[in-house]
């Protein structure tokens, strides 16, 4: 049956295009705003109205992973002459980065970046793992009380996670916890295990028990039949189940401000800590939020046709 | 050399009784069918001889070996099972290269293996495909080739063609006969449909829930039937029943169908047959081949009228009305040309059966 379109339906389709821009525009609009400034001069950063076309430079980024201060007199022309090029931008600044011998001064960002893929990977690689074998458990046993238990795991998430940041810092500090990788890592991983437990008991009751039951038959145990059968099965879940958890942990702020000062404080403490007293650089920190979309976008990206897939499996009843 | 044996099995999911105390035996090389409606009892019957289920009560024996208690790996059994169950991630040659790889064969014995297997089913072109790739009859025959490739004691199937489409199930049938004649293995056989369990079973086991009503060869089940629901469970188109009262009249027996105002004609020896059972819990049961029609009136006959006329192609099945029975009688096609008209019917004493009608049980009268 060929599909001849009213004007009507052409008029709608129209207004659903245009809704949709408009929808795209509202979304990436302060993406684009934050990617532009992490390439702006920061004369430019500021001004009213904004400047649309400017001369990218990297210096905000050179500035975000060095150690700075102020000039106080003009750079010696020798010294200048002979910087390589991310020192002159310094320098064509007013600043200049402080050494250890020969060698520029890191500023903390790398290590808060690290600090959170550190504590985001551990937490995911945890919260996904256990979640699945949960989810295994409570689709294929028998568990007495199964709804009771599962709304319990669930009843984790009712509430808002910041009631309980003071008595949960009190705790943290009793044990020697806070500012701490580990700490940081059992509390994402708790936070995400009942997300991961759901989503994968989802995924789970999607994969026909028979594919185990032939492999039991075929002379494995349950345990090699989960390994070999039902683990490859549900490798969309688990990708699906990864993505959300890890950008879950990844943008964690408020029990990463909390709990976290300086060893274990991950990104999104620190970025804003930069906004501090006097004169703001924005294109440093700006510079330093788009480096930090990077991790979360790369996984995203790698893992689209497994999310894809993820996004509409629980949806089909076959 | 397997032998499989039931003894006393029990099985309840929860209050529900699904296996009521059931006893067989299979001998080596048997073909057995479980025949049965869907909740019937057998699927699970079939999983606990497999090791998916536990049963409560009783002993399963494998070569006279108590095999309840062993996990399914340990008892060296395959399964086919209905939906296919391949797994989806690895290639045909994967599939069937699985249970060889868990008894940790060497690669060129595996190879080899898999590789016989596939030519038996002549499927050896499809090992590099992915199931999802395959036909329904193809991913059949994979199915079957990961079961039969390990030599198992006992091939397990669970109603094996039942998702595939009527022309193809008829070819797969014959297949699997084709198969068992040349491989030989003690196989047990779950469906729900009578033709598939006529054509290929050496034995039939008839199950209702959760009872065994019969056990015997294809044969035995159709013409001696040991019960009404056997009787009419088994046989397309199935077997008349109707209350009935057997009368004396001069020197012949009349069995009088429901309320119809004459008899059909039985030989005497009928009434010491039935050794005086009570003609107000009798039913008779006739299959329409054993319900004969002629055009005109005969000894013997009783003038009837037919009602609606199925077409089959082969045959026709005409319905004809007996008081406010209705009996179906199996003709020749074309014999009888719509409803409303007259014919001449009488029963084939010696294809009748009596059953008691409280208990159902056949009265093993035979004319």
């Amino acid at each position: 049956m060929a599909a001849v379109r009213t004007g009507g339906e052409i008029a709608l389709n129209r207004i659903a295009i245009v809704a949709v821009l408009v929808v795209m525009i509202v979304f990436l609009a302060p993406i684009y705003w934050i990617a532009s400034t992490a390439f702006k001069p920061r004369a430019l950063a500021t001004t009213v109205p904004p400047t649309v076309l400017f001369q990218p430079e990297l210096t905000p980024f050179v500035k975000l992973f060095t150690k700075r201060v102020q000039q106080t007199k003009p750079v010696d022309p020798a010294t200048y002459a002979a910087a390589p090029w991310w020192e002159k931008a310094v320098y064509d600044g007013g600043e200049r980065i402080l050494k250890v011998g020969d060698s520029p001064q890191l500023s903390p960002y790398p290590d808060r970046f690290v600090n959170s893929l550190i504590i985001a990977i551990s937490s995911t690689l945890l919260a996904v793992s256990m979640g699945t074998l949960t989810a295994y458990g409570f689709s294929r046993f028998k568990v007495k009380g199964e709804a009771d238990l599962l709304f319990f795991i669930l009843s984790t998430r009712m509430l808002p996670p910041v009631v309980v940041a003071i008595p949960m810092y009190l705790m943290y500090r009793a044990v020697g916890l806070n500012d701490t990788h580990i700490g940081l890592i059992i509390l994402y991983t708790a936070f995400n295990l009942s997300f991961s437990v759901w989503l994968m008991k989802g995924f789970m009751d999607e994969i026909p028990k028979e594919y185990e039951e032939a492999a039991l038959v075929d002379g494995y145990t349950r345990m090699q039949a989960f390994f070999k059968i039902v683990l490859p099965e549900a490798a969309t879940g688990i990708a699906a189940t990864a993505v959300f958890c890890f950008i879950t942990a990844w943008n964690e702020y408020a029990f990463a401000l909390i709990m976290t000062n300086r060893r274990a404080q991950t990104a999104p403490p620190f970025i804003p800590s930069q906004v501090g007293s006097g004169l703001t650089d924005w294109t440093v920190i700006a510079a330093g939020t788009v480096l930090f979309l990077l991790p979360v976008a790369i996984f995203t990206f790698l893992l689209r046709n497994h999310l894809l897939r993820g996004m509409s499996f629980g949806a089909i009843r076959k | 050399m397997t032998q499989i044996e039931l003894r006393g099995v029990q099985k309840f999911f929860g209050a529900v009784q699904v296996i009521k105390d059931l006893n067989l035996k299979i001998s080596d090389n048997e073909f057995i069918v479980l025949l049965g409606q869907s909740g019937c009892g057998k699927t699970t019957t079939l999983r606990a001889i497999a090791g998916l289920e536990t049963i409560d009560e009783g002993d399963i024996l494998i070569d006279g070996k108590q095999v309840q208690h062993l996990k399914a790996a340990d008892r060296d059994i395959a399964m086919v099972f209905q939906s296919f169950s391949l797994y989806p991630h690895m290639s045909v040659y994967e599939n069937i290269a699985f249970p060889l790889r868990a008894m940790r064969k060497s690669k060129s014995e595996i190879d080899q293996e898999v590789r016989s297997v596939a030519k038996t089913l002549q499927i050896s072109d499809l090992l590099a495909k992915k199931p999802s790739a395959l036909s329904g009859g193809d991913m059949q025959r994979v199915a079957i080739g990961r079961a039969l490739v390990r030599r198992p004691k006992a091939m397990l199937m669970d109603e094996p063609i039942g998702a595939l489409d009527a022309k193809l199930r008829e070819e797969m049938r014959a297949e699997i006969k084709r198969l068992h004649i040349k491989q030989g293995s003690t196989t047990i056989y779950v469906t729900h449909d009578q033709i598939e369990a006529m054509s290929l079973a050496d034995r039939i086991v008839i199950m209702h829930e959760g009872v065994l009503q019969q056990v015997g060869t294809p044969d035995e089940v159709y013409s001696r039937p040991a019960n009404l629901f056997v009787a009419q469970f088994v046989g397309s188109p199935v077997m008349n029943v109707a209350d009935a009262a057997v009368a004396e009249k001069a020197s012949v027996a009349s069995v009088i169908v429901g309320d119809a105002p004459t008899g059909f004609e039985f030989p005497r020896t009928l009434l010491s047959k039935l050794n005086g059972h009570a003609s107000g819990s009798l039913a008779l049961g006739i299959r329409p081949e054993g319900v004969l029609i002629r055009r005109d009136a005969a000894d013997g006959f009783m003038a009837v009228e037919t009602q609606i006329v199925e077409p089959l192609g082969s045959f026709d099945i005409v319905d004809l009305k007996v008081g406010s029975n209705m009996l179906r009688a199996r003709t020749k096609s074309g014999f009888v040309a719509g409803p409303g008209e007259k014919v001449f019917a009488r029963i084939d004493p010696t294809q009748a059966h009596f059953f008691d009608k409280a208990s159902g049980k056949s009265l093993e009268v035979r004319l």
